[in-house]
């Protein structure tokens, strides 16, 4: 445990210690490398939504990069800020949708592409390639202007899937999401998306020539529905393990890295080397935070532009970030078992709820409330988006749902990838502040009520 | 009665135009009668919940609307401050109690993200805070992008909601119950494309602010009544005394009062048009009598007039051209609520077409509410009406 401890600090200060996290991230840039080649050669290259149905792509061998994924490079790269100047300078306001904005924003960006004096690259990993494809949904009134916007300023052709709202809302969601998904929605519902894929596969093929071959989406499902059973596994590991042999530091990254890859043998078996890495750990009783003493649950994005965030309460109070939507939404919610039935009403019945687990009540609260037992967490550190309509989702309902169950909740506004506003010392201070005047308590009480 | 600073004399001598500016000024006396008299009242909380519908039921279908002097009590326990403030302040009315001896149900529309959270808000409470009185909810999940499939959906959703609002009324409701409301809805429209001429055409005889009253009394009052008067008031308009400032068309933030129009007139300006939903796009298309209730409905509210919620940049660039047309504008006014944000994204590529084209622009984001509260408005507005005059 020592000798990981002592993993090297990056630039940002945060220690990782998996080897997937540095493989997954070793992976990113390689791929990136080989889509910057294929774009060279001419090929089309799609840019998505996070909430978009990337199975299609993947099964018509589209090259593609996330729009959230990439945002967080951006943020990582401390881009952010020349962005949102270059959207000021160009008319835009600069204090929206920050999260979904920046990759519009560097289209703007003339150095992009070009090299510093001392022959780096100016844009993130080179600049992003010039889409020939911007897929979005329509899931907040911003999303299809920026993206719209995007597609102009690259010259790609633009399409947009619509949302629906769920009438029906059975609480246990993630109960059911893997074997009963039929019975998760309305069927109506279920059927327009299937419709909607059925109108994006005839817009990729026309605009890419490519065929869809529907065997490839059951290939590509069943490799995803593989990769998620591995997260599955992790999570329910990390959740028995006390303490836990890793953090939010490592899990976060590797597991949103890969999920973007996800639908391809290199996925399934990070996914799996993870989880064999972390149950090592597991069985050598090795603990992330030696004297961990409080269980922290992180709702919300990354805090991309300050991840060593999550790691200074360690030393301190021995409380350690140990749950994130990344790991536990891969767990409950992409698997869909029966994908030989019909593979597109399988994809039809994950990418229709994404957004609505994360950002509907009631299905994120009781989600939480779940995540939260089953993890035996002590205390809520709840991040609510600056600037972002998308991801407004019922907060009061998230943080009574928690505190009546006896789970405080420290909630608090910030943006996951712009720096600008944010005081790690303000922020360190009420987080504290929260370990000691909120979960202390708690976990005292609790385990008197043990004993 | 108090009257505000755009209303002329003029207006105000006319018996039509008084009794549309008392229900505009006293929004609740219609819907409070119906309820005394045993009949039903459904509350309508974004732009497209069809009226014709509600009408068919015969039931009385009034538009939510902000109170801006209520302390948001209920609100800021409930909504993230992400929420514009117009829709937190109806949020309160909703919330507090004040609707639900009001309406009998609450009809809400997805014309705007921020009006689909409340939807979900409000099922919640339902859920979990069943002691709340909350009038029971009904959400007509439409989908504005134009295509077949959409249309198709549109239709499925439409006959869905007609269910809901036979189970308010306590039957069914015949095809041409719905065509004779859709009648009564298109002679309203047509009455106020009348009225229209007479605020956008060569010669302005009716302000801005008139034209709001004169539109926005219809969300609060009987159909077949507000055409009357509207027919009444244009008939008397044709005498009014001819306006002549700089012509301007607002665009942006729904105007659910007159205050911003009374701000831009005061400086010798007149509000010709506008796109948001107190104005001019609510009797933008009429009902197909030819089409079957659900199809004429589903075409009504699905293809009118883009709105700066649902429509993609390229769409509302070209709208905006068609509106600066249609009324002869010589200059745009661009007015958001802060947290109101969809239309900011609109905002550069319009004023770029729009300049093109020799319209003047002026911007006006991150607006508190209500217009009121933004110190120095009116002198930034002044100033854009004397630059617009000096061009012109």
């Amino acid at each position: 445990m020592a000798e990981e401890r002592k993993a090297p600090a990056t630039k940002s200060g945060v220690v990782k210690k998996l080897q997937a996290t540095a493989a997954a991230s070793a992976y990113q840039k390689q791929w990136f490398a080989g889509l910057l080649e294929r774009v060279k050669n001419g090929e089309d290259f799609g840019y998505l939504n996070a909430d978009v149905p990337m199975e299609i792509l993947r099964a018509m061998d589209i090259p593609f990069v996330v729009n959230q994924w990439w945002a967080a490079i951006c943020g990582a790269k401390r881009m952010t800020r020349k962005y949102f100047g270059l959207l000021r300078d160009a008319g835009y306001r600069d204090d929206l949708c920050s999260y979904c904005a920046t990759a519009f924003a560097e289209s703007l960006d003339p150095d992009d592409h070009n090299y510093d004096e001392a022959g780096k690259p100016m844009g993130p990993w080179g600049g992003l390639p010039d889409p020939t494809l911007a897929i979005t949904r329509l899931t907040c009134d911003c999303q299809s202007k920026i993206f719209e916007l995007f597609a102009m300023n690259h010259g790609a052709s633009f399409y947009a899937m619509e949302n629906t709202v769920p009438r029906k809302v059975p609480l246990n969601w993630f109960e059911m999401a893997p074997d009963h998904w039929e019975d998760l929605y309305d069927k109506d519902r279920l059927d327009t998306a299937v419709e909607e894929l059925k109108e994006l596969i005839r817009f990729l093929e026309m605009k890419t020539g490519k065929m869809f071959d529907i065997n490839q989406l059951e290939r590509v499902m069943n490799l995803i529905n593989e990769q998620e059973s591995w997260y599955k596994k992790i999570r329910d590991l990390i959740a028995e393990c006390h303490p836990v042999p890793v953090t939010v530091v490592d899990t976060i990254n590797a597991v949103m890295q890969a999920q973007w890859q996800r639908g391809t043998e290199w996925a399934v078996g990070h996914a799996k080397g993870l989880y064999e890495e972390i149950k090592a750990l597991a069985d050598k009783g090795e603990a992330a935070v030696p004297n961990e003493k409080y269980r922290l649950m992180w709702i919300g994005r990354g805090l991309w532009h300050d991840f060593a965030f999550y790691q200074r309460f360690e030393q301190k109070y021995g409380a350690v970030f140990m749950w994130s939507m990344y790991l536990a939404m891969g767990a409950d919610a992409y698997i869909r078992n029966h994908v030989e039935d019909d593979p597109l009403r399988a994809l039809a019945a994950r990418y229709i709820g994404m957004e609505d687990f994360l950002h509907m009540p009631p299905w994120n609260n009781q989600w939480f409330l779940q995540q939260a037992r089953q993890n035996d967490i002590d205390g809520v550190v709840y991040m609510i988006p600056e600037n972002c309509m998308q991801a407004v989702e019922g907060s009061y309902f998230i943080i009574k749902t928690l505190e009546d169950a006896g789970i405080p909740v420290l909630s608090f506004h910030a943006d996951p990838v712009d720096p600008r506003k944010w005081s790690a010392e303000t922020m360190t201070g009420l987080v504290e502040e929260f370990i000691e005047n909120r979960v202390m308590p708690v976990r005292e009480a609790k385990e008197k009520e043990e004993k | 009665m108090i009257v505000k600073m755009g209303i002329r004399e003029c207006a105000l001598k006319s018996n039509a135009f008084r009794a549309l500016y008392t229900v505009y000024t006293h929004r609740d006396d219609t819907a409070r009668r119906w309820k005394s008299e045993g009949r039903k009242v459904i509350g309508e909380l974004g732009c497209d919940v069809p009226d014709e519908l509600i009408m068919a039921g015969g039931m009385l279908p009034v538009r939510v609307y902000a109170d801006p002097e209520k302390p948001l009590v209920e609100t800021d326990k409930y909504l993230e401050y992400a929420f514009d403030p117009v829709v937190r302040a109806q949020f309160e009315k909703i919330v507090d109690g004040t609707y639900a001896e009001l309406f009998d149900a609450l009809a809400i529309s997805n014309s705007t993200d921020v009006v689909i959270r409340i939807f979900l808000y409000l099922r919640e409470m339902h859920r979990v805070e069943p002691h709340k009185a909350i009038p029971p909810v009904e959400f007509i999940d439409w989908l504005f992008t134009r295509n077949r499939l959409h249309q198709v959906r549109n239709e499925h959703t439409i006959a869905l909601f007609r269910k809901a609002v036979e189970g308010w009324a306590g039957r069914e409701i015949t095809d041409e119950e719905i065509r004779a409301a859709a009648k009564v809805c298109n002679d309203d429209r047509q009455a106020l494309r009348e009225m229209e001429k007479l605020r956008s055409g060569s010669e302005v005889r009716i302000s801005g602010s008139e034209a709001l009253v004169i539109i926005g009394s219809a969300f609060f009052m009987e159909r077949e009544e507000h055409a009357r008067l509207v027919r009444e008031v244009t008939r008397d308009a044709s005498e009014w005394p001819v306006l002549t400032g700089p012509r301007v068309f607002v665009t942006g933030s729904d105007q659910e009062s007159t205050e911003l129009y009374d701000l831009i007139e005061q400086t010798g300006a007149v509000v010709v048009g506008e796109d948001h939903n107190w104005g001019d796009r609510f009797f933008d298309r009429d009902f197909p009598m030819e089409y079957t209730p659900v199809r004429g409905i589903v075409d009504t509210y699905m293809l009118r007039e883009f709105s700066s919620k649902k429509a993609f940049v390229s769409q509302r660039v070209e709208a905006i051209g068609r509106w600066v047309s249609r009324t002869n504008a010589e200059a745009v006014v661009f007015y958001t609520n802060r947290y109101e944000e969809a239309a900011s994204w609109d905002y550069p590529k319009q004023k770029e077409s729009l300049e093109g084209r020799g319209i003047r622009t002026a911007c006006f984001a991150k607006m508190q509410y209500p217009v009121s509260a933004n110190e120095g408005l009116s002198e930034q507005i002044a100033a854009f009406t004397s630059a617009v005059r000096e061009v012109s």
